[in-house]
């Protein structure tokens, strides 16, 4: 067979059958690996790979699903050595037919991180070592299934695309509920995979047909028409003694329904056999599969969040430098805290999207935004906005994000579209088009219009869809330029109506110099709302914008019975009241700051802060208020009459309370840091890290300017953060046996540096001898003793 | 294979987690302990693999004294992996950022449902096995005792864990997603109860806060 045939679509394509369960039947003893199988038991691979061409299979799985680095490490045998064995195998099988040979390749059998510890790029660089063996031993095509992990195949894909020129099919595999183990939808593996550039798509494993076919409907519809649709299930669902109980018949007789939805290859995977093949010969040859009649819309996504922009979606603003003091200062120390804390309370607030701006002058803008969008993608699953001009930038942030992202943007200059479009195309991302170019911003509708025009010419030419196109008509500032406001409208309805893209409009920019900003934000997003806006970048945390969101869903009948509106109103008044208790219990209590923090309440606490800052400088308000505070709670703890959730509940409300100090410090123009630095790490090879989060906390509570590394994080890196920040304690902590070797050597690494830092330790299987004998300075056996020591170390 | 989440989530036993055995909670860290069992039911996803297997399955020679002495009298051995599945990890991450003490809840929550919904499955084996006249011990995992982690490499590549339940295990031997568990169950043609790793060779013992007091985790 030509490979040809796969992408005409006009008749079917068969697949081979389940390998594993075959090899076993044959002969595979429990312990021995299937992946050694053309090397320990060659004419028994080799036979059931010509049972299957027998029976009709065109396409065979060369027996190479485990091989990969990891697993072959202890076997003695090379993975180059095993993969061309294994496909020599399948191609001697396959030479009696004509048919084709895929280079099999399943999950690496270790979870990327933030899941586990393998790193984006060290995944795609074992899958291209895999990959390149396959193309050397004459693969005719890569088939990347059963991955349950869109990040990992985001690397499997982007290894092939990089590392041969064979078409490339990629499978996932999806539990009962529609999503895979790591939460991924049909769709966002759909968009991903296909902006990637994956050839055909497909499901396999986990179910039997039945259960699949919704799921592969979903599929067939979220691709491209032209894209060749898959699958591959198992013979039906596993006992709990893992044997598979659908016969032939019964899988073909639930296959036949998958002729009307658009699929054109079909095979079978665990539990299927060579006869299960055949009789899916005989009911599908002769037959054409049906067309697919795939749904255009516009999409970005995560693996779990998948949004279609139909309808006014919140781009949330707040991850963006300009004008914020507090993001800045975060931005400059490396401190991603800060930022993932504002993801999650835009996406709380109601955003459905957040921006990502890192161009801040000073700092290595491509380093800190891939860093962001590292980060943020750990704690959100918002799709992410990657906006920045620079190039270099954008590649490294598109290289990493998990699924399909939105950049922020080109304009009408060619110098642009030709440094950034080609980035979208390859990494499958939707982009914003801002209506200038190198004349500026035109001042009419018609010329932004011109603009777009130009813009769309482009990305047609590039063969990005329209649905991915976003025009941004570009908010002027009513103080300056009053008219402008009704040009931007005017340019934004033409965009959608006659260039069929998408608008965005950076909302708030219309009232700069103006009081009472809320009023005109909202009234413009409001007018720009009803002139056709999808994207507006605005502040979610800001109640009357998302109010003027949610009413204008209600008034256009896209919040059905009006179900979201009310979820989010309803309790407004209650609220309302306890927000004016709250300011009570302030006014009325001598130091309520003090009380709020000693009993654990959040928004008293916060709200006492605000009202101390009106009258009292920050750092007295830290020395007078809240760490007494926090002392009399951790005297209690240490006294055994509070307890732990207590003091964490004390912890956070003076967290919230320090965020007003810290914003208050900010706006003065100073640092925050008054005590002195200390770099805090869970080291390398550990990802337990609530501990070090703890600790983190209630640093940051006395006052302590915490650069948290995170976890995982290598002696280098440690290093280089104590030597950038001139800190005096590092604080490290490990979990588990298996990872204290890594915090020794974290330790050696600050020593032979000579860095003039004192060391703390803490961790489950950490005792004071232990410490003394890795080299650290300290034990903490808890929280309050890091501070306890902090103030030793630090004063 | 897909477990139900149990009824109850004892709040009991997440105190305990917590260092806070016995103590009747005040208001608010009742509140929290609701709050925290919400959030924890929306994302936990509980899956499971097992697969009975001969002794010769694992390095058992190499694997401690501990684990031979908790198999003495098995004639085969039942390896089972668990998981509360990827979107625990991800609700933990988040909340660390916006509210240690609830994040600090959820997580001590989530070991204890893990065990609740490991104690369930085995309880459901171990009446599967007794109508085949065959007996389990309790579960015994790597990390006990003088077993080392590293046994948790062979136990996942042994149940395929990977395909099975999305668990896999870092060069570290450190299992992922972070709520998970595995855990070996000796069998035998009569009554076998396995035997605690006890505290001589764990590695908190200097440490323990329960044997200060005079007791054991497992009292």
């Amino acid at each position: 067979m030509r490979i040809d045939t796969v992408f005409q679509r006009k008749e079917y394509v068969f697949l081979d059958g389940g390998m594993g369960t075959e090899l076993q039947k044959r002969g595979l003893r429990p312990g021995q690996m299937p992946e050694l199988a053309a090397l320990t038991m060659p004419e028994t691979l080799t036979a059931i790979h010509r049972d299957y061409v027998r029976a009709g299979a065109q396409i065979l799985n060369a027996n190479t699903f485990g091989a990969n680095p990891k697993k072959l490490a202890r076997t003695g045998y090379s993975l180059e050595q095993v993969v061309s064995a294994s496909i020599a195998c399948a191609r001697q099988a396959a030479a009696e037919t004509g048919a084709l040979v895929a280079l099999d390749i399943g999950p690496l059998g270790e979870l990327l991180a933030p899941a586990g510890t393998l790193a984006f790029e060290d995944a795609c660089t074992q899958f291209a070592q895999i990959i390149r063996a396959g193309a050397a031993a004459g693969a005719d095509l890569v088939m990347l299934e059963t991955m349950t992990d869109l990040y990992e195949l985001k690397a499997a894909i982007l290894a092939a695309k990089e590392n041969c020129t064979l078409p490339v099919f990629t499978s996932m595999s999806f539990e009962a509920r529609g999503r895979t183990f790591t939460g991924c939808t049909v769709e966002s593996y759909a968009v991903t995979a296909a902006g990637l550039g994956a050839d055909a798509v497909g499901i396999n494993c986990s179910l039997g047909p039945a259960e699949i076919l919704p799921f592969a409907r979903r599929l067939c519809r979220s691709v491209p028409a032209g894209m060749p649709v898959f699958v591959k299930p198992n013979a039906g669902l596993p006992d709990p003694d893992g044997s598979y109980r659908l016969d032939a018949a019964g899988f073909v007789e639930q296959m036949k329904e998958y002729q009307s939805i658009g699929i054109s290859m079909v095979g079978g995977c665990c539990g299927t056999t060579p006869e299960y093949i055949q009789r899916l010969h005989e009911e599908f040859s002769g037959k054409t599969p049906a067309q697919k009649v795939p749904l255009r819309h516009s999409t970005l996504c995560t693996p779990v969040r998948f949004v279609e922009v139909d309808g006014i979606t919140v781009v949330g603003e707040r991850i963006n430098p300009t004008g914020k003091k507090r993001l800045q200062e975060a931005l400059r120390q490396g401190d991603t805290a800060y930022p993932c804390g504002q993801a999650v309370s835009q996406a709380e607030a109601g955003a459905e999207v957040l921006d990502v701006n890192a161009g801040l002058p000073g700092i290595d803008e491509a380093a800190v935004l891939e860093t962001l969008v590292r980060e943020l993608q750990a704690v959100t699953d918002l799709p992410l906005q990657l906006d920045s001009s620079d190039a270099a930038a954008l590649e490294r942030a598109l290289r990493i994000y998990n699924g399909k992202p939105i950049v922020n943007s080109v304009n009408g200059k060619q110098e642009t579209l030709d440094a950034i479009l080609p980035l979208c195309k390859k990494y499958g991302a939707a982009v914003v088009g801002l209506a200038l170019d190198e004349n500026g911003i035109p001042p009419t509708a018609e010329g932004r219009f011109a603009v777009a025009q130009r813009i769309v010419a482009a990305t047609d030419a590039i063969g990005i869809p329209r649905e991915d196109v976003y025009i941004d008509c570009l908010t002027l500032t009513a103080s300056a330029q009053q008219e402008g406001a009704a040009e931007t409208l005017k340019a934004l309805s033409r965009c959608k109506q006659e260039l069929g893209v998408r608008t965005v409009l950076g909302v708030s920019n219309i009232s700069f110099g103006l009081p009472c900003r809320g009023y005109l934000n909202t009234t413009f997003l409001t007018m720009a709302m009803a002139a056709g806006l999808d994207l507006a970048i605005m502040n979610p945390n800001t109640p009357e914008m998302m109010a003027a969101v949610r009413a204008f869903r209600v008034l256009t009948a896209q919040d059905v019975q009006s179900a979201d509106y009310v979820a989010a109103y309803a309790n407004v008044q209650l609220q309302a009241t306890q927000t004016v208790t709250a300011a009570a219990a302030v006014t009325q209590s001598g130091d309520a700051l003090f009380e709020a923090v000693r009993r654990g309440l959040k928004a008293e606490a916060r709200a006492a802060a605000d009202a101390a800052l009106q009258s009292r400088e920050p750092l007295e308000v830290v020395n007078t208020s809240l760490i007494p505070a926090l002392d009399a709670v951790g005297d209690g703890f240490e006294k055994g009459t509070v307890f732990l959730p207590q003091l964490l509940q004390s912890a956070t409300a003076a967290q919230a309370a320090f965020e007003a100090v810290k914003a208050a410090i900010a706006r003065t123009g100073q640092t925050s840091g008054g005590k002195g630095r200390i770099v805090i790490a869970t080291v390398e090879g550990d990802v337990h890290d609530i501990g070090k989060n703890i600790v983190r906390v209630i640093l940051e509570n006395y006052g302590y300017d915490v650069l948290d590394l995170g976890r995982d994080v290598p002696p280098a890196k440690v290093v280089e953060a104590v030597r950038a920040t001139g800190a005096r304690l590092v604080g490290l902590s490990a979990l588990m046996t298996t990872t204290v070797p890594a915090m020794q050597a974290t330790i050696e690494a600050l020593h032979a540096e000579g860095l003039p830092c004192k060391v703390m330790v803490g961790g489950a299987v950490l005792t004071p001898n232990y410490a003394k004998q890795i080299g650290a300075d300290f034990y903490a056996k808890d929280a309050k003793a890091s501070a306890d020591i902090a103030k030793e170390v630090l004063g | 294979m897909n477990l139900p989440l149990p009824d109850t989530i004892s709040h009991e036993e997440t105190l305990r987690y917590l260092g806070a055995s016995g103590w009747q909670p005040d208001g608010a860290t009742r509140a929290l302990l609701q709050k925290a069992e919400e959030l924890l039911r929306a994302s936990a996803q509980p899956r499971a693999v097992w697969r009975e297997l001969p002794l010769e399955a694992l390095p058992l020679a190499e694997s401690g004294q501990d684990l031979a002495r908790h198999l003495q009298g098995c004639d085969a051995m039942l390896l089972l992996a668990a998981t509360l599945g990827s979107g625990v990890d991800s609700l933990l991450r988040r909340l660390e950022l916006s509210d240690i003490a609830l994040a600090t809840a959820a997580d001590a929550m989530a070991a204890v449902l893990l065990e609740t919904v490991c104690d369930t499955l085995e309880s459901q084996l171990r009446a599967d096995y007794r109508q085949k006249d065959r007996w389990l011990t309790s579960r015994y995992a790597p990390g006990y005792g003088d077993c080392p982690l590293t046994l948790n490499e062979d136990l996942c590549l042994m149940l395929d864990t990977v395909r099975g339940c999305g668990l896999a295990v870092t060069p570290q031997h450190l299992l992922t997603p972070r709520k998970s568990t595995t855990a070996i169950l000796g069998l035998a043609d009569h009554p076998v109860t396995g035997a605690r790793a006890g505290c001589a060779h764990c590695l908190l013992k200097e440490t323990c806060i329960y044997r200060k007091r005079g007791m054991t985790c497992a009292d």
